[in-house]
């Protein structure tokens, strides 16, 4: 579970978040949506603590990890996926796992098959360098990746930037699978709010740094203004 | 073949190699730097001479030789530990050159030390093998036993590198944080311990370049790294600063260049050697040096 | 109202011009007064003071660092060198002359291919050619005079000027007061050219290059022109500082041009503040006052100062001081003003700002 309270962050003079509050609950997709510079990719970054906040706390499963340093947020459990995936292209696929196995109290070679098994395409290529995989494979590398280390919560930063729909559609599917499966907090960051809404259980609407909406996602769906102003949906 | 052995051309590619191979250290120990932190270390040549040095008063303690490499190492790798963590890491994110010039005051500080410490008379560790070239019917052979350690020992500890940095847990985050610092720490690698054990290893080897220059000929003294740190950066450059394998041929190529032009041209112009290679290999492949890395920042 | 005020600060090049000037004829003034010892250091703080405005315009204009200004410095030295040797009687302003084309040369030489480097590439580029002068020059005995070097005697006092001098030790005053004063009007000179270098088309270009050079390029500035006389005007300035150095010490030998040379330029541009012609002078006098103050710190700290510790205490010293200048105050003494300065515009603020709200509640 990741509660949020009361968090704001400065750039310089510019106020990228305001006062945020939410709650994220375990075992359920809560979907961040709003227009560029609305502040998402900051709110995961601040919990990640790659960004200091200016104030505010930020509780994982009760333990505020505000001003704790991103490795060892990581190691509690927080699995973040970040924006652009984050593959390191110089290693291969399996180089690229056992990374994210290496900071976790796993068995790597259980650990690695079990990945396999879930992203079938991942084994195939696993000796290949990831310079050579697909915008949907990396996406998928970088899921399993950060799911290795078997985090408690899962930080996704737009997974479906770039992708075809039908990938989109794929990959939105495997992730309210794994939620499900593995019990995970997910926090999905998107711009692209008509899919993540299909899939999310709850949304935080962002505009310019500050809340707007906060509930469950069928009624942020339902909310016509919502969608109108401030997530681009047209109304079909 | 006994012949063709005693050849000068042959003597001089055996020469060539015995002092490229030194140079290839230094370059790959200023890679392994520039890789994990993109610092050139101006001061990686004065920290093994100062390394070589401590290693050295041991030996006129009693130690044994392979008790002076050993310590010469260990002494290398605390000091390059302690240099990033003092001088280096307040000066992440300022400009490039901030780096360049404290670690070029601290290669002043070491050398000026170091002479009046040791004061700036050359030392030579005793070698632990013999110096003298063997001979094949009459005919002088360009190689020793010393030669033959110095390639051996050069040559074991770039493939300990290489084996380091390919098929281990922290050789992986090593490539990893040198990489994509922000990812590996988001997977949860301790990024900083990375760096620093970076700059340890580099010192390490440099410290091995050291030790075997101390025992040669050229003997130990405070200023005695600083051609060799120019041929190694050459060597670096010339293979992009960031290919270990491009830093390792470059540094033979060096060292054969010098041993041919000293040879066959003139010991005069011996000194441009280097310099001669680095422009000919700019003019030809002038974003060879940047190998990668094409994109420029805006 | 601050008296101050009545002399705003223009940043023209005229108000350069005439503080350049008036700096010159305080410094002859001095050397009247100063005794031979001293102007004898004075001097050779003039001719380091060119050399390091060289450096300081290329590091703090164009961005670029070198390392190779020692080098330049020696092939300055040896050009003038050279040809004094063989024609005595030249006037020195044209053997200087001679230096900043040699200078200058030799720096278009290593510009050529290092135009496309950058930062590292280039810092390691220009050690490797001032690593190559000095065994160059012991190698090539017959122009240089390999080990033992040319000897000098160019800088001769002339008649007009010792007339001025009686009394015991007349020729040592006149001479020594001579050389200053050659040394204080030659780095005048240079450092009248530099203060309308820094605002020429080519000066501007080159801060536009150091900001963004991708910007520059965009808005038409040839960027490898524009960093080739960059590189070429710092090594000019090198060359005459060189020649002008190994004239006041009458000879001109490889081991006066060590690498530790250029760690100690760094030293002083750094120290001085980089990219301005006031910390260019700050480094000349730090360098004319540091044996002085390696002998003090010596006496302080009780090192004999023929001891080893003793004889290396510059190099220390000014390593230390070089980094902790980049690790606290990467802008040297010139740079230290500005931010004293805006910490004061920022407690003066935050003092109105208090008696604004205080007269607004009372």
């Amino acid at each position: 579970m990741i509660r949020v309270d009361n968090l704001s962050v400065n750039y310089g003079a510019v106020r990228a978040l305001r006062e945020v509050g939410f709650e994220a609950p375990s075992g359920q997709i809560t979907a961040v949506l709003g227009a560029n510079g609305a502040g998402k990719t900051t709110l995961l970054r601040t919990i990640s603590g790659l960004v200091k906040p200016r104030q505010g706390a930020i509780y994982i499963d009760e333990f505020d990890v505000v001003g704790i340093a991103t490795e060892n947020i990581a190691r509690r459990g927080v699995g973040h996926v970040p924006e652009g995936r984050g593959v390191i292209e110089e290693l291969t696929v399996e180089e690229n796992l056992r990374l994210g196995a290496l900071s976790a109290q796993v068995n790597l070679t259980d650990a690695l098959n079990e990945e396999y098994e879930r992203f079938q395409v991942l084994g195939e290529r696993r000796k290949r360098h990831c310079s050579t995989l697909s915008g949907g494979e990396r996406q998928m590398l970088a899921m399993a990746r950060a799911l290795i280390a078997r985090p408690r919560v899962l930080l996704l930063d737009e997974p479906s930037l770039g992708l075809a729909p039908q990938v989109t559609a794929q990959l939105m599917r495997t992730i309210a699978q794994l939620c499900e499966t593995e019990n995970l907090t997910v926090l999905l960051v998107e711009q692209n709010a008509k899919s993540a809404l299909r899939i999310a259980h709850r949304a935080v609407v962002l505009h310019l740094g500050s809340v707007v909406a906060n509930g469950a996602a069928a009624d942020v769906a339902a909310d016509e203004d919502l969608r109108r102003y401030y997530l681009g949906v047209v109304t079909s | 073949m006994s012949v063709f052995l005693s050849s000068s051309f042959i003597h001089n590619i055996f020469g060539g190699l015995a002092t490229g191979v030194i140079y290839s250290l230094v370059a790959l120990s200023l890679v392994i730097i520039w890789q994990s932190t993109h610092v050139l270390n101006f001061a990686q040549g004065a920290m093994a001479m100062f390394a070589t040095y401590i290693g050295m008063t041991e030996i006129d303690r009693g130690v044994g030789y392979w008790w002076c490499v050993i310590i010469s190492v260990a002494v290398g790798m605390i000091l390059g530990g302690m240099t990033e963590r003092v001088l280096i890491r307040p000066l992440y994110g300022k400009p490039e050159i901030n780096p360049i010039v404290v670690m070029v005051g601290f290669l002043g500080v070491l050398e000026a030390l170091a002479s009046a410490i040791w004061t700036s008379t050359t030392r030579n560790i005793t070698e632990p093998f013999s110096q003298v070239y063997y001979q094949d019917h009459g005919h002088l052979i360009f190689l020793s036993a010393f030669v033959i350690f110095q390639m051996v020992l050069a040559i074991g500890i770039m493939l300990l590198v290489a084996a380091l940095f390919r098929f281990t847990k922290l050789g992986l985050q090593l490539r990893a944080s040198a990489l994509a610092p922000e990812v590996s720490r988001l997977l949860g690698i301790r990024v900083g311990r990375m760096l620093t054990i970076g700059w340890m290893l580099s010192a390490g080897v440099g410290a091995i370049a050291a030790v075997i220059v101390a025992s040669g000929n050229f003997g130990l003294f405070p200023t005695n790294m600083d051609g060799i740190f120019v041929a190694g950066f050459i060597a670096a450059a010339i293979g992009g600063l960031e290919s270990p394998m491009g830093a390792v041929a470059g540094g033979l190529l060096i060292g054969l260049a010098e041993q041919f032009i000293l040879a066959y041209w003139s010991p005069n112009v011996a000194p441009l050697g280097g310099i001669i290679i680095l422009v000919v290999a700019l003019m030809v492949r002038p974003q060879g040096l940047f190998t990668k890395r094409m994109s420029r920042r805006v | 109202m601050n008296w101050w005020r009545a002399f705003p600060r223009q940043e023209t090049t005229n108000s350069r011009v005439v503080g350049v000037a008036i700096l010159t004829l305080i410094a002859l003034l001095v050397t009247i007064v100063l005794p031979p010892v001293a102007n004898s250091e004075l001097a050779g703080g003039a001719a380091i003071a060119i050399v390091v405005l060289g450096l300081s315009w290329l590091t703090g204009w164009s961005g670029q660092i070198s390392l190779g200004n020692s080098g330049f410095m020696a092939v300055g030295a040896y050009a003038a060198g050279i040809w004094a040797h063989h024609h005595m009687t030249t006037p020195v302003i044209f053997t200087l002359a001679l230096a900043l084309v040699a200078g200058g040369l030799s720096g278009l030489v290593v510009a050529i291919p290092s135009t496309r480097l950058r930062g590292p590439y280039l810092a390691g580029m220009t050690l490797a050619f001032s690593a190559a002068v000095t065994p160059l020059a012991q190698n090539f005995t017959s122009v240089t005079g390999g080990e033992g070097g040319i000897f000098l005697n160019a800088l001769v006092t002339p008649s007009w000027f010792a007339h001025f001098f009686h009394g015991q030790n007349a020729s040592i005053n006149a001479n020594a007061q001579w050389t200053a004063d050659l040394s204080v009007v030659v780095a005048g000179i240079m450092f009248f050219f530099m203060a309308n270098l820094f605002h020429s088309r080519t000066g501007r270009a080159m801060r536009l290059v150091r900001d963004n050079d991708v910007a520059a390029e965009l808005m038409g500035v040839n960027l490898s022109r524009t960093r080739t006389v960059a590189f070429v005007v710092s090594a000019a300035y090198a060359g005459v500082g060189g020649a002008l150095y190994s004239l006041l010490q009458e000879s001109v030998r490889p081991e006066t041009f060590p690498l530790t040379l250029s760690i100690t330029l760094l030293t002083l541009m750094v120290l001085g503040g980089m990219g301005t012609l006031s910390g260019a002078v700050i480094g000349g006098i730090i360098y004319s006052f540091s044996a002085n103050l390696v002998a003090h710190v010596n006496s302080l700290t009780g090192v004999n100062p023929t001891s080893n510790l003793g004889a290396n205490m510059q190099g220390i010293i000014f390593g230390v001081l070089l980094i902790l200048a980049m690790l606290f105050a990467s802008r040297g003494i010139v740079g230290l003003v500005t931010p004293l300065r805006s910490l004061w515009r920022v407690v003066m603020s935050r003092r109105r700002r208090l008696r604004d709200t205080l007269g607004t509640t009372q």
